[in-house]
């Protein structure tokens, strides 16, 4: 048993390469000038410096929060490249052809259907490399349909009244010290709106990916979907193995219209660090969701990498009868900290929420979930359910669990159970005893325990976060 | 340091009994602490200024009698505005009730220093506190009389009060802190416990306290091998009632079975914070809260369970139950669990809801009242509790007092 642990410890990070590819890259450092420079490289309107150049003022005044179960050393600001862009972006690609190939390769190792497969995939990726989005495959059909899917850096040009009118109207600049940072220094994302009454024809997905050393990833998602609209939109990250830490920071913004459905999935592998700690992605992220009447938002997340993870979706439910949703899957392993949850914030009548949080705590590793249902006096007949329940493997592990339940409305019901234990003796006996050996035993144990939450993601997806539990579990028990 | 804790330390700074060298340390840990704001999280949902602002008048020291239960046939120990005023005469073997006068200067080593990284209060009473009453049970005695401590608050009282129980290896005792006053006052009450192994103690608090009084207190109890602990706490709440219960499994295998229950009327603030740490293996806890919330009142609660690394085999479970009467009146609640032991079974859970509909209006079909329905609704949700006090007179002492409180509870 201890050997198959060792031998899963030391298992290395599979999507560890460093890409060589000539970088545009500012020195590290972070001032009025760097945002100015961030801007003017965009080439950005006045009104969109002015609102980084707000944003960072306010961050300047705001402290660095500390409540969130993890330790980590301090961040040093002025030692992060604000800007990177692969070089050969200056003379923008017009097709894949023109895609640097050392790029697409990157794509390949991580297995993103970028080509054909992509195609057969019928999946759309607007895929950001650093933090210039490279890529927009299927823009045409998207165009037909009347959906929108670009980088936000050119939204910014194309469609300034819609980027105008939501970007910060979901996660206000001064929401948190990395919304704040995320603010001044985003440098790229996505941003999607869908027209009245229209099922995107597509599933939407981008793919980031921090390649450059000592680079922050900023970047910011905004997601409009209008008044009876369905979009489904698939998040994956991953980062190559490095010595540093590296800070990403982003925001995700969604607006869901009346009578508009908004499903977000996020599978998060970025780099864990090494068995010791060193190294590894700091993961500082803000996602919000904002439902009008009858719309409905849901969060689904597989979160497996990041040596710091700091999140949690939310939706604030501000229409009558909006449902939020929030299922997470969390897996840590070696010295991975993991403070993750969601906030449902209900202020419409007969507003619905639902919370379902699997955590699965291994190795040396922290798994926090941090929960916030909030039913506001103007809730009337509103209704929450929470369950989140831990596994663990191994005893030098920890979970917890801390659910802050807020409640102003008689009328409305909230329930919120917890339980934690470990892979039970039983059930591996049994399994074992038909014949699988334990490490089938306990990746299948695992999977079923995640079942509530894969159930929910995309196909494609659900294969791929089964798949990515099962190797990050490998040996993990015996 | 806030200005009203500068003049209470200053007042403090000339008391000289046995408990001052303690005092000074306590102090300069106090110097030190930051004092809570609304940013700080164990002090989120509670008005401190209210505490600091409040301008007391100072009590008159009249002699008050500790309201009788009856059939209960108690030891008292009696405080009246933070004075001790009486101590059972009565001698009963292996017990003994000494006031913190009468320990001298032996009293310093007798009492710990309360937990002053999660309780800044604690050290405020480390360093106010100048009455106090240390109960010793001696090993293998069983008391079979309640020992009940009373703290009377009157009209611009400020108190300070500190108990000591320690209960020897195999010994037996009931202990009942009760807390009462409605009108303007200021105190903070202090209990540790030391239960030694296989001892049994029974505990209760009765913060019944309302009105105008504002009260910070706690309970810390230390848990020997294969001791038990079988405690309720019934708290009404106040202008502002905050009550910090703590529990260390110190020694293995020991159980803790622990009721609270808290109703709220008007514009009253209760805020429990409870914290179970297993640091051992093979302990058992079981927690079960409830409360009633009605009018503009605000409920707090917050109940943390802490296993460490090597609390294997530990079985721990809390439940937290709600009932909101009205939609001005809030229930911020937060069941915590830290786990870093694998081999354990915990759970919480947590629900906030109204009086069901559906039973209501099955009653009324049967011809109850209303009213009459409301109130038997909410003494069947809360008496589920009062039904497991182990000591019946309290039971029957309490009953009424809730139903009292039902009655004037409305609706809304």
């Amino acid at each position: 048993m201890t050997e198959q642990i060792d031998k899963a410890l030391q298992r290395e990070y599979e999507a560890g390469f460093v890409s060589d590819i000539e970088s545009d890259t500012f020195e590290p450092g972070l001032n009025e000038d760097i945002i100015r420079r961030i801007s003017s490289m965009k080439q950005e309107p006045e009104w969109m410096l002015e609102w980084r150049l707000k944003a960072f003022r306010n961050w300047l005044e705001m402290e660095e929060p500390d409540w969130a179960h993890v330790d980590y050393p301090k961040i040093d600001f002025q030692a992060i490249s604000y800007y990177s862009a692969p070089k050969s972006m200056k003379d923008k690609p017009k097709s894949l052809d023109e895609v640097d190939p050392e790029l697409l390769k990157t794509y390949e190792k991580l297995g993103i259907p970028l080509h054909e497969q992509m195609m057969l995939a019928g999946v759309a990726v607007d895929a950001v490399f650093d933090s210039v989005s490279v890529v927009t495959t299927f823009r045409e059909k998207l165009e037909e349909a009347g959906v929108i899917f670009m980088p936000i850096s050119e939204a910014v040009h194309k469609h300034p009244e819609l980027v105008q009118k939501y970007l910060g109207s979901v996660v206000p600049q001064k929401d948190n010290y990395y919304a704040a940072l995320n603010c001044a220094v985003f440098t790229d994302g996505s941003f999607v709106y869908i027209p009245k009454g229209t099922k995107c024809p597509m599933e939407l997905s981008t793919y980031f990916r921090i390649n450059e050393q000592n680079t922050g990833q900023f970047e910011r998602t905004l997601i409009i979907a209008d008044e009876g609209s369905y979009v489904s939109y698939l998040e994956g990250c991953t980062a190559p193995q490095r010595d540093e830490n590296q800070l990403h920071a982003a925001v995700v913004e969604l607006v869901a219209m009346d009578d508009a459905e908004i499903k977000y999935s996020t599978v998060q592998n970025w780099y864990p660090g090494d068995e010791e700690g060193r190294g590894g992605i700091y993961n500082f992220v803000t996602k919000r969701g904002l439902c009008h009447t009858n719309a409905k938002i849901s969060w689904t997340q597989v979160e497996t990498g990041s040596a710091v993870t700091w999140k949690y979706p939310s939706c604030v439910l501000k229409g009558d009868n909006s449902v939020g949703e929030f299922y997470s899957v969390a897996l840590t392993r070696g010295c991975q900290q993991a403070d993750t949850g969601t906030k449902m914030i209900h202020l419409g009548k007969n507003t619905r929420s639902t919370i379902i949080s699997k955590g699965i705590s291994a190795g040396r590793s922290n798994n926090s979930y941090r929960g916030l249902v909030r039913m506001n006096s103007s809730a009337k007949g509103a209704r929450n359910f929470t369950q989140c329940d831990s596994l663990l493997i191994g005893d030098q592990c920890g979970a917890h669990t801390f659910p802050y339940v807020e409640s102003r409305n008689p009328s409305a019901i909230v329930e919120h159970e917890a339980t934690t234990s470990k892979v039970s003796d039983d059930q591996m006996f049994l399994c074992q005893q038909r014949g699988l050996d334990p490490e089938k035993a306990v990746s299948m144990i695992v999977n079923g325990f995640c079942k509530e939450v894969f159930k929910e993601l995309p196909m494609e997806f659900a294969v791929e976060a089964g798949k990515l539990l099962e190797i990050s579990l490998e040996g993990s028990v015996g | 340091m806030s200005s009203w804790l500068q003049t209470a330390v200053e007042r403090a700074a000339d008391v000289s009994d046995g408990l001052a060298l303690k005092r000074q340390a306590s102090l300069e840990l106090l110097c030190d602490a930051k004092w809570p704001t609304r940013k700080t999280e164990a002090w989120k949902y509670v008005p401190i200024n209210v505490w600091e602002r409040a301008e007391l008048s100072g009590a008159t020291n009249d002699t008050v009698s500790a309201p009788v239960i009856d059939g209960l046939d108690s030891l008292d120990v009696v405080f009246v505005n933070g004075q001790l005023q009486s101590v059972a005469a009565e001698s009963i073997e292996g017990l003994t009730l000494i006031s913190l006068s009468d320990a001298g200067a032996q009293a310093a080593d007798l009492f710990g220093t309360i937990k002053p990284d999660r309780h800044l209060f604690g050290l405020v009473n480390d360093v106010l506190a100048t009455e106090g009453v240390v109960i010793d049970v001696a090993a293998g005695a069983e008391i079979e009389k309640p020992i009940r401590i009373v703290n009377l608050l009157g009209e611009g009282a400020e108190a300070h009060t500190r108990v000591l129980v320690r209960l020897g290896a195999g010994a037996k005792a009931t202990v009942i802190e009760h807390y009462s006053g409605n009108s303007l006052s200021r105190n903070t009450g202090f209990a540790e416990y030391q239960v030694g192994e296989k001892a049994q103690l029974e505990h209760y608090r009765f913060a019944l306290q309302t009105g105008e009084a504002m009260s910070i207190g706690g309970c810390h109890v230390e848990l020997a091998e294969h001791s038990e602990l079988n405690s309720t706490l019934v708290g009404f709440g106040s202008a502002l009632s905050r009550i910090d219960v703590d529990v260390t499994h110190a020694g293995s295998h020991a159980f803790a079975k622990m009721n609270a229950i808290y109703l709220l009327d008007g514009k009253e603030l209760f805020d429990l914070h409870s914290t179970i740490e297993h640091a051992v293996p093979n302990g058992t806890t079981e927690e079960n809260v409830r409360g009633i919330v009605a009018d503009n009142s605000r409920a707090v609660f917050n109940g943390r369970i802490h296993i460490h690394r090597d609390a294997q085999k530990t079985l721990a479970e809390l439940n937290n139950r709600n009932l909101l009467l009205s939609d001005r009146a809030e229930i911020n609640t937060k069941p915590e669990l830290e786990i870093y032991a694998d081999d354990v079974r915990c759970a919480h859970g947590a629900t906030v809801a109204e009086i069901d509909q559906k039973a209501l209006y099955y009653m009324q079909s049967r011809g109850v009242s209303r009213a009459q329905a409301q109130v038997m609704l909410n003494f069947g949700f809360i008496n589920e509790l009062v039904d497991q006090m182990p000591n019946e007179a309290l039971a029957e002492w309490l009953r009424p007092q809730l139903r009292e409180r039902f009655a004037s509870m409305e609706v809304k």
